[in-house]
């Protein structure tokens, strides 16, 4: 057992070697920490691929620091220990500068204390609930008060007054449900106007909403439910259910008879990516609230668009899929994440990653696809929101946008 | 539908003037190219014009089928496609256009602010609507806004309907609306009480909050009819939701039915532990893709005869299990038959195989599968609504256990099937050809569990990980049942299904599960045979 691991060791130093005295000094590695295989893989390969196409870009226009980006691909399997694994890899072996990934709330809090122990970067490019701040992390995600709560201005603007909370049951959902179930009593709607139950402990509501387990598949009741909750009219769903269960409660919606008029759904985890596998016509008139849609009208959208199927076309890996791919929000605040990353780099005038997250603590500003995006000292971004009514094609169509909006992880407990 | 409704409304429009219809159309045109310069006070001649075409344009508007047209020295207009012909929408004229060029041009939409606005418009023209639903649907929607502008009009309509459902939905619109517009306190009496009886839940929140003003303004008599009203609705409500549940149980029981018949045969009858009983059901699933891309190669996606596609794809998936079925009877689980342990494992990296055969055809990503027509939308009878897709579940569910007990009591197959489950080795030495009965009996398995693979692309998904979702309920029913029992099989289906629907609203899902599980733990505990508990098959090996 020992001759094997030394033997591992030797043939892995002797790899590390011969790369580094091939590719001496003129890159740099960074890491990609994704999921490439089990349930998570839908999505986040596709922040692989965004990442890779980045890496590319920045190599092409020179690197950074005059070095060229090396990724270490990993993969975190869909396991949330395998991510801590993985990530001491990256950490310790591979000696990454910087690293880019996790999706879910459960594998970023794996990899959490893995990054604090040895002083990494991590960019975490997905929606989230808040609650964290580590000194480690560098959140390019949506914050609640980027993304859910903009959508609820949106909604009490246009009159409505009852809001039905249904969830995935783990931590996101109940997160983002709490503040939000907050933030409506704070703008005056009454807790009967807020569906899908409430549990309290000691008087103190410690869940609000509706929730189901991961690839649910019946919403008979949920629906029928909603449809009692939505018969006096003005009521709208905020749905954060995750992953292919909403096939299934989109189906049952559209069945029941509930359109988007009726009723509107804003849906936190249904980016262009995940239309690809469900069924937009039963998703037309519902509505979405992300940093960034595929549909923004503007120079750097349309070049950072093109530039991406080109990509496809012509340099992507043949691991890459390259019919049919459309760009989202994560995928864009990964993108983003990297070139925040580059400047700040070149900022410091080194790797060393205590100096780079101090130049990122400054405020440094990169001009996305989405619009400006600006580092903030708590580790979020200030970024553009914007509210979007999803077409027959799976696209957006642009309803309103926020400028500038600051991203605060704390929430809970702050509207009264 | 929509289309039906567009032909009709231009037959209609043509006999009952065509001038008027002309104005409309150009209307809609100007509106749509925000060019006119009152946009209330056109809503409002669209309003008054009853023309159903303005439902049939707006209806397609929202959904992109409205193109923006201008040919070289022309000016822009839009055109929309009336079955297969392209007609410009001001003047209803066909234009000459290619598929292909008016798939390139460039789709006119509905602003949501504007869309809005016109669905009070489309509602109005609603009320006189041939259709009963469309008359409900618009008289509720627009005694709910309250306004007393559609008073009068509602009242009319009234006096005019002769259905009863739509004379119900007339009196109770007014009634909502009445709620805020009454003249008179007596009035406003009468139709708190009036909902009452109708059990008006659409009026429940807004007479909650009757009860809450009138206790306030120590309004007495307002206050004890909108308490009494309130608490007939919040009683009605109750019943419509057990009875509601109910339906619901039996609905998700044939489900459960369905997914596990397949597995009632072979791990019931056969005794094979086959954990890659949930594949079956996605090569079902994945049957209906395949056939469903043939179809809309063959005759496109808005022909008529592509609603064929999913009654096809039925039989098809049976057969084409079936065979996959008899193929790996022959050359795989014919092995396991008295090695349960090995065939457990066996069969669950045959399951493995399997999802990750589907992934490299189909890839990782869910596919699509369309609804036909004929299963699209719900059923609704008294408050209770169920779908079409899971009505069509349950008459399913039922058809598949006729069609076996016809299969096991009617035919010498069924003969054979029996004599072997009960005593393999004597049915052998009485001549029976065990080995091909075998095959059959798993073969026959394998195909139900298609089929219903087949009937679940309604209501959910299909991914290479859809017979995932499945394979534990359906080793539950069977268990529960009783091991080799089609009769408790069925019984067991149906009862955790109606079980899982009454939990379900009182302790939501995750918790009604939980809670289903442990019942059915207790219940083996006490019946460890199941409901029917099998006793020949001590006498078998």
């Amino acid at each position: 057992m020992k001759d094997v691991k030394k033997l591992t060791l030797g043939l892995a130093s002797a790899a590390a070697l011969f790369s580094s005295s091939l590719l001496a000094e003129d890159t740099v590695k960074v890491g990609v920490l994704h999921s490439l295989s089990g349930t998570m893989a839908i999505s986040e390969t596709s922040l692989r691929d965004i990442l890779l196409f980045t890496f590319d870009e920045i190599n092409a226009s020179g690197g950074v620091l005059g070095k060229k980006i090396e990724p270490v691909v990993v993969d975190g399997a869909s396991d949330w220990p395998t991510f801590a694994e993985k990530a001491e890899q990256l950490l310790a072996q591979d000696k990454v500068a910087a690293t880019f990934g996790c999706w879910t709330s459960v594998s970023r809090k794996f990899v959490l204390p893995v990054y604090e122990k040895y002083n990494g970067l991590l960019f975490y490019p997905v929606q989230y609930e808040g609650e964290e701040l580590s000194p480690n992390i560098f959140y390019t995600a949506e914050a609640v008060g980027q993304q859910a709560i903009p959508a609820v201005d949106f909604l009490l603007e246009e009159g409505y007054t009852k809001f039905y909370l249904i969830g995935t049951d783990y931590v996101y959902p109940q997160t983002t449900n709490l503040v939000l179930f907050e933030y409506l009593k704070s703008k005056g709607i009454p807790e009967e106007n807020i569906g899908g139950g409430l549990r309290k402990e000691n008087g103190e509501v410690i869940s609000a909403g509706k929730y189901t387990p991961f690839s649910h598949t019946d919403y008979q009741q949920i629906v029928a439910d909603i449809k009692s909750f939505a018969a006096g009219g003005d009521a709208a769903v905020l749905n954060t259910i995750n992953g292919d269960s909403n096939v299934s409660f989109f189906k049952e919606i559209a069945a029941s008879g509930l359109t988007a008029d009726d009723c509107p759904i804003v849906s936190y985890s249904l980016s262009e990516d995940e239309f690809r596998s469900l069924p937009t016509s039963d998703l037309v008139g519902h509505l979405g609230c992300w940093t960034y849609f595929m549909s923004l009208d503007t120079p750097a959208n349309k070049k950072f668009v093109k530039n991406f199927q080109k990509w496809l076309k012509t340099k992507a890996p043949s691991s890459v899929q390259k019919e049919g791919r459309v760009t989202c929000s994560p995928m864009v605040l990964s993108y983003n994440g990297v070139y925040l990353w580059k400047a700040a780099v070149e900022r410091a005038g080194t790797f060393e990653t205590s100096a780079v997250i101090k130049e990122l603590e400054k405020g440094i500003s990169f001009d996305g696809p989405g619009g400006t995006v600006t580092t903030q000292e708590n580790h979020h971004l200030t970024k553009n929101v914007y509210i979007g009514e999803i077409l027959e094609d799976g696209q957006f169509e642009i309803l309103e946008s926020f400028d500038n909006v600051y991203g605060e992880p704390f929430l809970k407990g702050t509207f009264k | 539908m929509k289309k039906a409704i567009l032909l009709f409304s231009l037959v209609w429009t043509a006999l009952a003037g065509a001038v008027e219809t002309g104005e409309i159309r150009m209307l809609l045109e100007a509106l749509a190219l925000e060019r006119v310069e009152d946009q209330e006070a056109t809503l409002e001649t669209l309003a008054e014009s009853g023309d159903e075409y303005v439902t049939a344009f707006v209806d397609a508007w929202r959904v992109g089928e409205v193109r923006e047209y201008q040919p070289e020295g022309s000016e822009l207009f839009l055109v929309q496609e009336v079955s297969g012909k392209y007609v410009r929408v001001a003047t209803g004229e066909p234009i000459e256009l290619s598929s292909e060029a008016y798939e390139a041009l460039d789709k006119n939409r509905a602003p949501r602010k504007l869309r809005r606005l016109l669905t009070r418009v489309t509602d109005t023209i609603g009320l006189a609507s041939r259709n009963v639903d469309t008359r409900v649907d618009a008289a509720l929607k627009l005694g709910a806004s309250q306004n007393a502008e559609y008073l009068p009009e509602l009242r009319k309509r009234f006096e005019a309907e002769t259905n009863a459902r739509a004379k119900r939905a007339f009196e109770e619109a007014i009634m909502i609306s009445l709620l805020a517009n009454a003249e008179s306190p007596e009035e406003r009496i009468e139709a708190v009480k009036r909902l009452g009886q109708l059990h008006s839940i659409r009026a429940k929140d807004k007479i909650l909050a009757i009860v809450e003003s009138s206790k306030e303004a120590g309004d007495e008599a307002l206050l004890v009819a909108a308490e009494s009203a309130s608490r007939a609705i919040a009683d009605h409500e109750e019943l419509l939701k057990h009875a509601g549940s109910f339906f619901r149980g039996l609905s998700t029981g044939s489900v459960l039915l369905m997914v596990s018949f397949g597995l009632a045969i072979t791990f019931g009858l056969m005794g094979i532990i086959n954990m890659a009983h949930g594949e079956f059901i996605a090569i079902g699933g994945y049957t209906c893709f395949v056939v469903q891309g043939y179809f809309s190669n063959w005759f496109g996606e808005g022909s008529p005869a592509f609603q064929w596609f999913f009654w096809v794809s039925l039989p098809v998936s049976f057969v084409v299990a079936g065979g996959i079925g008899y193929l790996l009877e022959k050359g795989f689980f014919r092995f396991l038959y008295k090695r349960p342990l090995e065939s457990l494992l066996a069969t669950w990296g045959l399951s493995m195989v399997m999802r990750q055969a589907f992934r490299l055809k189909f890839g990782a990503a869910n596919v699509q599968v369309a609804n036909p027509d004929l299963l699209l939308g719900n059923f609704e009878y008294a408050g209770i609504s169920m779908s079409y897709a899971r009505l069509f579940a349950i008459a399913f569910a039922g058809f598949v256990c006729v069609l076996t007990w016809l299969l096991l009591t009617k035919t010498n197959l069924g003969l054979y099937i029996r004599a072997v489950m009960q005593n393999r080795n004597m049915a052998s030495s009485l001549g029976i050809p065990v080995k091909r009965v075998n095959s059959m009996t798993f073969a026959f398995g394998c195909g139900l569990a298609a089929m219903a693979g087949a009937v679940l692309t309604q209501i959910g998904n299909v991914g290479p990980t859809m017979g995932q979702a499945y394979i534990v309920d359906s080793f539950m029913v069977v268990v529960v049942g009783g091991v080799g029992n089609l009769l408790g099989a069925g019984i067991s289906a149906m009862g955790i299904g109606v079980f899982d629907q009454f939990l379900q609203p009182l302790f939501g899902p995750v918790m009604g599960k939980i809670i289903v599980l442990g019942m059915i733990i207790l219940f083996l505990q006490w019946k460890p045979g199941g409901i029917f508990p099998t006793k020949s098959r001590s006498m078998d090996d």
